[in-house]
């Protein structure tokens, strides 16, 4: 559907015509437009100038020391952060282990309280007999010997 | 000559672990990461730390860029505005201060990237534009801000801008005329355009 000639764009949509960001349709129709229409036309130059002017704002560029003081930063950070990588992914492979086991502890009760207990057993022996805990605490050697009447 | 690795590429080696690759892409996006950031908060020593700072940013979030939503480049432009604009944040509450009446890469006698005015009368012509464009950028809501940086100095498609911004095309294309035509306002005052 061809615009009628009597109406103007507005100055978005002459802008964009300019960015070449109109709608794919509307290109034709705008530029056919502005060959009649000289108050389209100077608006869509006035437009053209600004941007012109916008793009040619240069900002200060750092120096080449200081590129490369940067460079060799971020790289070191780079570093550092994947030494934090793998220790997070060792401690990620501890943690998904741990909630392995507590959901197994969680379907299987009673052979996990046996597991605890034969753990519990074998740990209180281990100790005592390799730092000779009843040296340190008098009485434990008894309260070890309870312990293991009861499990 | 062998042909640069495209981006894609690169990403999937940093992923990998290699800093070889991470080096590589430092080097083809400092500048424009730099210019996008300065741009914004205009300041060159703190735009320098935000560059820094949108690297360290884009390694810690390269698992998030999704290449069916968006370029690496355009993800990247993005992220550094939005680093950009909350450092600039940051700076303003700070400072409380008008923008600097002087043209930075003047005074501290640094070289400036794009093209410069060449004659006396174009560069004081070009001061004083810059001087106005750069008050204007400083004083558009961000998401003007954005868009007319992205799309100017960076040549990002609306569409583009759109899809990461998570907004319609009518919005960004609407973003940018407002902002354009606030920069149009504010050239002319300073006698353009002509």
């Amino acid at each position: 559907m061809r615009q009628p000639v009597s109406r103007h764009y507005t100055e978005e949509e002459l802008l964009m015509h300019f960015l070449h960001e109109e709608t794919p349709n509307t290109a034709g129709e705008i530029s056919s437009h502005l060959l009649e229409c000289g108050e389209c036309d100077a608006i869509l130059k006035d437009y053209t100038d600004v941007v012109r002017r916008i793009q040619a704002w240069s900002i200060p560029d750092l120096a080449d020391d200081a590129w490369r003081a940067q460079k060799a930063a971020v790289l070191a950070q780079f570093r550092q952060e994947q030494g934090i990588g793998k220790s997070r992914g060792l401690i990620s492979v501890v943690l998904k282990s741990l909630q392995s086991t507590w959901s197994y502890a969680l379907e299987h009760p009673l052979p996990t309280l046996g597991y605890v207990a034969i753990a519990i057993t074998f740990a209180m022996e281990q100790t005592i007999s390799t730092f000779r805990l009843d040296r340190i605490l008098p009485g434990a050697s008894e309260v070890f010997e309870i312990l293991k009447q009861i499990l | 000559m062998i042909a640069p690795q495209p981006d894609e590429d690169l990403v999937t080696r940093i992923l990998g672990g290699e800093e070889d690759a991470f080096s590589q892409l430092y080097d083809r996006h400092r500048q424009r990461v730099y210019s996008t950031v300065y741009r914004i908060i205009q300041d060159a020593g703190e735009a320098q730390d935000a560059t820094q700072e949108v690297f360290v940013k884009l390694y810690r979030s390269l698992s998030d860029w999704n290449p069916s939503r968006a370029k690496f480049s355009t993800w990247l432009y993005r992220l550094a505005a939005n680093h950009a604009i909350d450092c600039w944040r940051v700076r303003r509450r700070r400072l409380e201060l008008p923008p600097s009446s002087a043209s930075e890469w003047e005074v501290l006698g640094e070289r400036p990237i794009g093209n410069g005015s060449a004659s006396p009368l174009g560069m004081l012509e070009g001061k004083e534009v810059v001087e106005r464009i750069r008050r204007c950028v400083e004083d558009l809501p961000d998401l003007q801000k954005k868009v007319f940086l992205l799309r100017y100095f960076q040549d990002l498609k609306l569409e583009e801008i759109a899809d990461m911004e998570d907004c319609s095309l009518g919005t960004v294309k609407t973003s940018l005329f407002r902002a354009t035509r606030t920069m149009r306002r504010a050239l002319r005052r300073t006698g353009g355009p002509r």
